[in-house]
């Protein structure tokens, strides 16, 4: 009976430390093998099983956004470059600091709006239900970490999935 | 009184060759030990420990713990790929986020 239970658990503790490693490799493989794209679009290919027309219309919509992404990008690190500045000259929050960080929200809110705009516009070229689906995705994905974070300084309840 | 007839031997001899034992089957010596041994252990082993004694010794088997660990090391395998598929679903999804809405606005 020792030796068979002895046993039993020897072979418990090998199968699981050999269902592990399977489970990890298994793991790691698929996830190479899978993420070998280095297409920025890919994920919207697949997930919104996108036609070649269509991902050729996003592709350009795409293209033609960037600049405009990067140059509010560029502007807003400039301002926080400033505010860092104005900051590192002394401890009291000057209207030179107030200043700017109302330039950096009026760009982060300006980034945001463009940002929604280029959403919708390639939202339009897919198929009226994935387009709806991509459309609350990103919303979500973009604008819901704020929400989460304005309702937690609120101190407000949240419902029992995190919607109200 | 019995006396040995020398005939007897012969008949003897002369069944066995007619009947020829089969092949024995695989373990049997271990399993003949294992049942010596249950034969000798003190009498009035508590009924749990007598039924997970014979669980036990279902359970390691060689073949039904080697399909065990088989179908284990199978589920293994399939849950593995299922959550690297997760895994680069969610960094193509970085990916594409990262390109169109930069962190400094999210």
């Amino acid at each position: 009976m020792r030796r068979s239970l002895l046993l039993a658990v020897a072979l418990v503790v090998a199968s699981a430390a050999l269902c592990f490693a399977a489970y990890r490799l298994a793991g790691h493989f698929s996830a190479r093998h899978l993420a070998r794209t280095t297409d920025d679009l890919d994920w919207l290919r697949v997930e919104f099983r996108l036609r070649d027309a269509e991902l050729a219309r996003i592709r350009q919509l795409h293209e033609g956004y960037l600049p405009t992404c990067r140059g509010f990008c560029d502007r807003i690190a400039a301002k926080q470059r400033e505010l860092q500045a104005a900051l590192d000259r002394g401890t009291n929050v000057t209207s030179a600091v107030e200043l700017t960080l109302a330039d950096i929200a009026t760009l982060r809110a300006q980034c945001q709006a463009a940002m929604l705009r280029h959403f919708a516009e390639v939202s339009r070229v897919m198929p009226p239900e994935q387009g709806r689906r991509y459309l609350t995705e990103m919303q979500r994905l973009t604008l819901g970490f704020h929400e989460q974070v304005e309702n937690r300084m609120s101190g407000e309840a949240l419902g029992p999935h995190g919607h109200r | 009184m019995r006396t040995t007839n020398p005939d007897d031997a012969k008949l003897r001899d002369l069944l066995r060759q007619s009947r020829p034992a089969p092949p024995l089957p695989p373990r049997f010596e271990d399993s003949v030990w294992r049942r010596i041994d249950r034969s000798e252990a003190p009498a009035g082993k508590p009924e749990t420990v007598a039924w997970l004694d014979r669980l036990l010794e279902r359970l390691l088997r060689p073949r039904l713990a080697l399909s065990g660990i088989a179908v284990l090391l199978l589920l293994s395998s399939v849950a593995g790929v299922l959550s690297g598929s997760e895994t680069a679903k969610r960094s193509a999804q970085e990916r594409y986020l990262a390109a169109v809405a930069p962190a400094t606005v999210r």
